[in-house]
């Protein structure tokens, strides 16, 4: 066929329309002449890419990956090596096959190896052994995107000698912390792992799930087919792969600070933690600095800072610029893949929950044998300091001590009687017992409960879009200007009966000033995933609507209940404090402890139970990763809690704000 | 068409489209391309056959199916096409059409009683019949077939949101790819295995099966099928039977000479078949839900042995076919005939791994052996 230049094509295009023009109807012809070039065009770029793109067979492995089954079936990859190196999503591999095949677009199989995984973009290396070199796309610069321009997702997931095409465009640039480009492009495990092409046949991406909260193998799968779909930039694959071709896999760097909690696109790039023992604490950076530059491009939001991070791999060095009291310094930091996990300090005391005048933390209750009570803290005492910072509440306190590990020493200032006197702290574990005596009041003036305040009564709550019926109990103590806990109660198989419910907790809730909401699944033998957003819509509805301690929010659940409360969980760090499971099958992808985002497990079980293998798997899993994990042994047999074990349940969420 | 060819005219085609063109030598004739195209779609509604004249026309050849279901889920609701102007009506073969008070609503509004005329098990399809005259419909001989890249349209009253005399929902896609249908519901494999049109865009929700799929001219090319999962890799599937799989069989149920076949599980297994033991070949031991099938004895003297199988061998293929676990060279083995022969692809090797193919059969003790 002759080879139509630029000049010509719309030459072409122009006299079809010129045509048009002659021969009325004109607007029809000429859409469907363009339209016709299109659809060419569509073919050729996916012709001249096609010989690339290659179908992936595996073979044994796991069927199921966390709630997702996993089809047998082939997925796609990219040939990026004319000697047999081959790209593919790391999704694709996630079930650990015994053995992966490659079938090359002329139909010849060969036998893979999985070289390395990019953890950080989700890519994975293959090699084959080749006889003939084989055919590499051209790639295209992420530089040269334009949203709106056409992108085309190919896969080779069909019995077909063609790739499958899904047609699109580019919807945004640098997505996913300036990963990927995002695509309205049907974009699936029907085409995982191949290319996203541009219209000249290049190759902008590689497909993957990707997900910009999370950074599992999993993270994004659900977005599968939405019109959001996601493609590693080409660029970014290709710089990482002559260390994927030594076998290196790559992590994403990490640099151990923690940023000013908040929405990423507002919130300043202000430190307020450095994790113990990172790079970030060993180049001296400190609570309250300002990162300024990150190799030399400015970062202002916290959103900034991550995208310019998430280039980065672990092993990679950075320039960090700080400032710090008007000055600003340069540290050269390396990048690593895991921080030691973060173990949160104990002090031994639980606060009072009332703001001490002249500010300070008012001591309600000393744990037996605690740092705190070896140090010679009595309750009542009033501590006015930590480390040198002046304390105006529990909150700056909590904050104060997440600079800290156990077996640190601290200087703690306290008052007693109107005296000050100075107390050193050799900081402990958290507990993982309960204490087994009443504790204090946590209010020495206990308020009057205010009529109009709806306290010890039942409300109905009603969440848009959820059909979900859920109830909640306000405690009598309930008043507006006293931060109550929230206990988001998760039905097991069967469902609930308020009454039931409300007669077992309600003492507990009117004691230990908590709110106890209990949402019902649509089917109530078992919730669905789709209903997990609604407890997050309840809690915050809930901290809307009344005032809620967020020391103290908690999810708890029963069997089935509970392992959508560690769900829930994972996914709704910033906010939950506590996760309640009784005889649940307690499995969850939880990431690293937060020294800012405390979280603890309270697992009520027995040797009996039919999930006590998972439970104790990981109870050890959540131990390794220093949660506090308190196991409450049911006796032989699992049962719902009795009188004395929802007790002690609620002593537990009620120490949630220990120190 | 050559590759720089397809680089060329590629490379600035969305420039054209989008007028984003940058390159000075073709300013001048974008200018007039994007001064023409302007026009066009200012004057676009008084031409002949633009996209939406066309959508127009097939509307009235679509129609709304309500029958049986809306309990546990299940919608009572479905799509289909006018095949005659004396009313046959094209649609799938589902639990709505599970009742004797079937009714078509056509696209003005009026409602028919339907009669179910005949259906076709296999296909999933059937013919519904109303009692009218002269309507407008799709000839079912004017049917095209379209490759993977072509622009489609699909018409359909998905999730049933057309009422009445409210036109059916229409939407865009592309052929994704042309294949044979590998299709689960629930757990089990579909009956029809042949040709189909999968599509890109997300056409297959409950109330669609039944509709059209159109090309960008209005041309018919298939009908849209019922939901179904990708038995590959469990995603939803979009997918469309091209008319030409089904118009023979479309004639029979009309003309009332159909008659189903009662096989419709696919490939019938050989009344002598292989098995691993006649082959002599044992496996490891089958614990997971896909153990690889790793050979771990060969028996002396066997077919395996003579066609040189060793102990460790990784089977990959067995004629052709990828074999994915212990369980899955068993099943296939039984639709093996004992006088074929069995050509397997064994993976060697776990450092330097090699693919090696050999070809087995079975030796006449293994006949003389039978019961």
């Amino acid at each position: 066929m002759k080879t139509p230049t630029p000049l010509c094509t719309i030459g072409r295009l122009a006299a079809a329309v010129l045509l048009g023009i002659v021969a009325a109807p004109l607007p029809a012809r000429a859409a469907e002449e363009l339209g016709a070039l299109e659809e060419l065009a569509f073919r050729a770029a996916t012709a001249r890419v096609a010989p690339s793109v290659v179908r992936i067979e595996t073979l044994g492995g796991l069927e199921r990956v966390g709630q997702v089954l996993f089809g047998p079936g082939p997925t796609t990859g990219l040939v990026v090596g004319e000697n047999g190196y081959i790209v593919s999503s790391a999704l694709n591999f996630r079930h650990r096959p015994a053995s992966i095949l490659v079938r090359l677009s002329d139909g010849t199989r060969k036998p893979a190896r999985l070289v390395a995984t990019d953890q950080s973009r989700m890519i994975v290396l293959l090699k084959i052994d080749v006889d003939a070199p084989l055919a590499v796309p051209e790639f295209a610069s992420s530089e040269e995107l334009r949203v709106g321009q056409w992108a085309l997702a190919l896969g080779r997931a069909f019995e077909s000698d063609e790739p499958n095409v899904a047609v699109g465009i580019v919807s945004a640039r640098n997505r996913v912390w300036g990963k990927a480009v995002q695509t309205d492009a049907a974009v699936s495990p029907n085409n995982y792992g191949g290319p996203l092409i541009d219209i000249a046949g290049r190759v902008v991406g590689i497909l993957a799930p990707l997900s910009p909260e999370g950074d599992d193998e999993m993270a994004g799968y659900e977005w599968y087919d939405s019109g959001i779909g996601f493609a590693v930039h080409a660029d970014q694959v290709l710089r990482a792969l002559p260390r994927l071709k030594a076998g290196e896999d790559l992590h994403a760097g990490l640099l151990g600070v923690n940023l000013r909690g908040g929405n990423p696109s507002v919130s300043e790039t202000i430190v307020v933690n450095c994790h113990p023992n990172s790079p970030a604490q060993r180049a001296g950076l400190k609570a309250g600095d300002k990162i300024v530059e990150v190799d030399g491009r400015a970062v202002e939001r916290t959103a900034e800072f991550r995208e310019a991070m998430a280039r980065c791999y672990a092993g990679e060095s950075v320039r960090v610029t700080v400032a710090r009291n008007g000055e600003r310094f340069e540290r050269e930091l390396e990048l690593v893949a895991k921080l030691s996990p973060y173990e949160h300090p104990f002090l031994g005391i639980l606060p009072m929950r009332e703001a001490v005048a002249g500010g300070g933390v008012a001591v309600r209750y000393v744990y037996p044998e605690s740092p705190a009570a070896k140090a010679g803290v009595q309750r009542g005492d009033i501590l006015v300091a930590m480390a040198g910072e002046a304390l105006p509440g529990a909150a700056a306190l909590r904050n104060e001590l997440a600079e800290h590990q156990p077996g640190a020493e601290v200087q703690i200032p306290l008052l007693r009687n109107g005296k000050t006197r100075d107390v050193a702290v050799t900081l402990g574990r958290l507990p993982e017992s309960v204490p087994n005596e009443t504790l204090p009041p946590a209010r020495a003036h206990q308020k009057p409960p205010q009529p109009d305040a709806a306290g010890g009564r039942r409300v109905s709550i009603k969440v848009p879009e959820f059909p979900n019926e859920v109830w909640a109990y306000l405690p009598e103590t309930y008043r507006p200007d006293t931060p109550h806990g929230l206990v988001v109660w998760l039905h097991g198989p069967g469902g609930f009966q308020w009454d039931e419910l409300l007669a077992q907790w309600k003492p507990h809730c009117d004691r230990n000033e908590w709110i106890l909401l209990a949402p019902k699944a649509v089917d109530s033998r078992r919730w669905d995933r789709i209903e997990l957003p609604l407890i997050r819509k309840l809690i915050d509805q809930a901290s809307a609507d009344y005032s809620i301690d967020p020391a103290r929010i908690v999810l708890a659940g029963y069997e089935s209940g509970g392992a959508v409360a560690m769900v829930a969980a994972t996914q709704n760090r910033d906010v939950i404090r506590g996760v309640a499971v009784i005889d649940g099958p307690l499995a969850a992808q939880l990431g690293p402890n937060e020294p800012l985002q405390r979280l603890a497990f309270y697992v009520a079980t027995s040797p009996q139970s039919r999930h006590a293998k998972i439970i104790q798997s990981t109870i050890e899993r959540l131990r390794e990763a220093k949660y506090p994990v308190t196991v409450r042994r049911l006796g032989e047999t699992s049962h719902p809690l009795a009188p004395e074990e929802r007790a002690e349940l609620s002593r537990w969420i009620d120490a949630l704000d220990q120190l | 068409m050559t590759k720089s060819a397809s680089f060329d005219m590629a490379s600035d085609s969305p420039n054209c489209r989008l007028g984003l063109g940058s390159r000075g030598g073709f300013r001048l004739v974008q200018r007039i391309l994007i001064a023409l195209l302007t026009a066009m779609a200012a004057v676009s509604s008084s031409a002949g056959d633009t996209l939406p004249n066309i959508i127009e026309d097939a509307q009235a050849k679509i129609v709304k199916i309500y029958g049986a279901g809306g309990f546990r889920g299940m919608q009572a609701y479905q799509s289909g096409i006018l095949i005659s102007p004396d009313g046959y009506i094209l649609t799938v073969f589902s639990h709505v059409l599970d009742t004797n008070y079937i009714t078509a609503v056509v696209h003005d509004g009026q409602r028919f009683d339907a009669t179910l005329h005949g259906a076709d098990p296999r296909l999933e399809i059937a013919l519904l019949k109303i009692d009218a005259t002269d309507l407008p419909h799709f000839k079912l001989y004017e049917a095209v077939e379209a490759d993977v890249g072509t622009r489609v349209i699909a018409m359909s009253n998905l999730f049933g949101v057309a009422m009445g005399n409210e036109p059916a929902s229409v939407q865009r896609g592309t052929i994704a790819a042309r294949t044979n249908l590998q299709a689960r519901r629930g757990q089990f494999e579909t009956a029809y295995r042949g040709p189909v049109y999968v599509l890109d865009a997300t056409t297959n929700n409950p109330g669609a099966a039944g509709g059209a799929l159109l090309t960008v001219r209005g041309q018919l090319l298939g009908v849209l099928g019922k939901e179904l999962r990708n038995a590959q890799n469990h995603t939803w599937l979009n997918y469309a039977l091209p008319i030409a799989e089904m118009e023979a069989v479309i004639a029979q149920i009309q003309s009332g000479a159909f008659a189903p076949s009662a096989e419709i599980s696919g490939a019938a297994k050989p009344e002598l078949a292989y098995s691993l033991e006649r082959l002599g070949i044992r496996l490891v031991p089958d614990v997971l839900d896909r153990t690889p099938p790793f050979v771990e004895y060969v028996r002396e003297g066997s077919p395996a042995n003579k066609a040189g199988i060793q102990s460790d061998d990784l089977v990959l293929l067995l004629n052709d076919q990828l074999i994915q676990s212990c369980s899955a060279l068993r099943e296939q083995l039984e639709y093996v005939d004992l006088h074929d022969e069995v050509r397997l692809t064994v993976l060697r090797g776990r450092d330097v791994p090699e693919l090696r193919e050999v070809i087995l059969t079975a030796a006449p003790e293994t006949f003389r052996n039978l019961p």
